[in-house]
């Protein structure tokens, strides 16, 4: 039993980090964008 | 303090030195997929390996695919780990008949080994069967040091391309810097152990009769195999409970200088790797300026201190001056055939490289040193670190050099010809913060949680630091451990596997990231606006910042420990 508990917590744990991987892809799409309104003076 | 222990550690620097320019241009042909001297033997293999793994090396990856490969990679390492550790006891390679790994520890050690920690909440030689050294420890060893410099290369080629949507292939890159680099170094480095005395069979512990007529269990094994990957991998994690102090992994003290050369080399060279892939060598000269002015301020500052004893026994009148018939010094806790000088450089190099490896006890020396030991790896480990996350910290570091000295002057901060937008200072800026969040945060929780504190091998401000140290050397995945705490409840075992799976697979995640978003960027040219990074003015601000930020985060929680202990041990109070 524990050690169903212990793999399901490894597992969470890279759904998690894949998650965050996917919520700083969201935030990168917007990229281009930001970089093109900062410009050089 | 003695011209001979200043001698060993400027051979070291040397030798180091030497090593960074050949073996950088060597890094960087086998990451460009170029020919090398190995290629007529290697190649066979590696395309056959693709084939079985069904791997197009041709196709490459965005920084999102790179990244989810690294996770999915890691998130089966992990499981199987794991079960080996579960199972160790029915397998072959177990002549000690090791039963199972608790499944608290078995989970601490699978995450400790696979993010490239070693954090042991165990002692080698009684819990872990040859099987499980040699196919679980040594291998993830292996994979977790390869898939870190695949992600720093990954890194740098964000850097170098123009208008890309992709930064390499994880795959491509993970086989080669196995096959190319770290399995041919090993082998080298290995079979000189072997003849200097470290053992590798797999034959079952000797028992000897000592000179007292009583029977000795001497344990034994596969040693200099993983000893070499150990310290090349910025892993640490070592075959015996005493590490590098133990005779066996780390015998003489031609082996000891050897070995702190191994843990810094990859790193180092890492650093010339990356000014020959952007185009302009001096750039990584700088990196590797900064990171040798950090290493020499923090060996600078442990050689003394230990040299000149504890206070305490002088205030009794005790002889610690070296002599003929002592090292002198403070020596609670060092080996004698490695002395002041040998101990101090190995706790400076292990604790600044992310290695993690020790050849003394870091809780015996004394609050000052001890709190060095902590700032090394709270600077994100980008004192060289380990071979991978160490430059890629250390160029994240860069991205926030810049973005402050664009504010300073007003201007769009670039760094090698890539325009440091908001996203890319958002990015660098997350993954430097995923590490002091872990640390301070799981620290706090263990200060008061009555787990946490059962736990303490000291009271006081000593007992801290080893909480401190604990969690600082997990998120950094540093691994080294402060001993005096026993980390092997759940508590522990939890909370620390949870300190370095943020260590490693967020802030990697976070460098991913940035990677993908640089190498979308046109290359711009030099211009008068451009920050000059390539110089003496920038080795300063880098240093400042690095600095800076390290002390603002983190004086506090050291002022609580080491400091405090420090002033009072002045007054003789001891803990």
């Amino acid at each position: 039993m524990l050690d169903f508990i212990m793999l399901a917590l490894i597992v969470v744990c890279f759904v998690l980090a894949q998650a965050y991987a996917g919520l700083c892809n969201q935030l990168l799409a917007f990229a281009p964008e930001q970089n093109d309104k900062a410009d050089s003076p | 303090m003695t011209a001979v222990g200043w001698l060993q550690i400027a051979i070291f620097a040397v030798i180091v030195g030497l090593l960074t320019h050949p073996l950088g241009g060597y890094l960087a042909r086998v990451y460009a997929g170029e020919r090398t001297f190995l290629s007529r033997l290697l190649t066979p293999v590696e395309a056959a390996l693709y084939r079985i793994a069904d791997v197009k090396p041709e196709l490459e990856q965005s920084w999102y695919r790179y990244a989810t490969a690294f996770l999915v990679f890691h998130l089966l390492g992990t499981a199987a780990l794991y079960a080996l550790l579960r199972v160790q006891s029915v397998l072959p390679f177990n002549p000690e008949q090791m039963p199972a790994v608790a499944p608290d520890l078995a989970l601490n050690t699978a995450v400790s080994f696979v993010t490239n920690t070693s954090w042991q909440s165990y002692s080698g030689e009684t819990t872990l069967s040859y099987a499980s050294q040699m196919a679980g420890i040594a291998v993830q060893s292996f994979l977790s040091v390869a898939s870190g410099i695949a992600v720093v290369i990954a890194l740098i080629r964000g850097f170098a391309r123009r208008r890309s949507a992709t930064i390499g292939n994880f795959w491509v890159d993970l086989t080669r810097g196995t096959l190319y680099v770290l399995l041919p170094l090993c082998i080298v480095a290995a079979l000189f152990l072997v003849t200097s005395g470290v053992p590798q069979t797999l034959a079952p512990p000797a028992e000897v009769t000592t000179l007292e007529g009583t029977t000795q269990v001497i344990a034994r094994g596969p040693v200099a195999t993983q000893e070499v990957i150990k310290l090349m991998s910025g892993d640490g994690g070592g075959f015996f409970n005493a590490n590098s102090a133990h005779p066996f992994e780390n015998p003489t003290p031609l082996t000891n200088l050897a070995e702190v050369v191994l843990i810094m080399v990859l790193g180092a060279a890492l650093t010339n790797c990356f000014g020959r892939m952007i185009g302009s060598e001096r750039q990584g000269w700088i990196l590797l300026a900064v990171m040798a002015i950090l290493f020499g301020l923090g060996v600078s500052g442990i050689y003394p201190l230990e040299a000149a004893g504890n206070p305490v026994l002088a205030a009794l009148q005790v002889d610690q001056t070296p002599n003929s018939q002592q090292p002198g010094g403070n020596m609670e806790g060092k080996e004698v055939r490695f002395g002041i000088a040998g101990s101090a450089l190995f706790a400076n190099a292990s604790t600044a490289s992310s290695d993690g490896a020790v050849n003394s006890m870091h809780d015996s020396f004394l609050p000052l040193s001890g709190g060095i030991l902590l700032a090394n790896m709270m600077v994100d480990e980008v004192i060289v670190g380990a071979p991978g996350s160490g430059l890629f910290g250390m160029l994240l570091f860069c991205i926030v050099t810049v973005f402050l000295g664009g504010l300073m002057i007003g201007r769009t901060p670039e760094y090698v010809g890539k325009k440091i937008g908001a996203v890319e200072i958002k990015m660098a800026i997350l993954a430097l913060i995923w590490v002091p969040a872990a640390t301070l945060g799981l620290t706090a929780v263990a200060s008061v949680a009555p787990a946490g504190l059962a736990g303490l091998g000291n009271g006081g401000p000593h007992g801290y630091s080893e909480m401190l140290y604990a969690y600082t050397s997990a998120t950094a995945t540093n691994g080294s451990a402060f001993a005096g705490l026993n980390a092997n409840t759940p508590f522990y075992n939890l909370t620390l596997a949870v300190a370095m799976f943020i260590g490693r697979f967020f802030v990697i995640v976070s460098v991913l990231a940035v990677a993908g978003a640089l190498a979308t960027q046109p290359i711009i040219p030099r211009s008068a606006g451009t920050l000059p990074t390539d110089g003496a003015l920038f080795v300063g601000f880098l240093l400042g910042v690095i600095v800076i930020v390290g002390g603002l985060t983190y004086l506090p929680a050291l002022a609580l420990g080491p400091i405090v202990e420090h002033l009072q041990l002045s007054g003789g109070v001891l803990y």
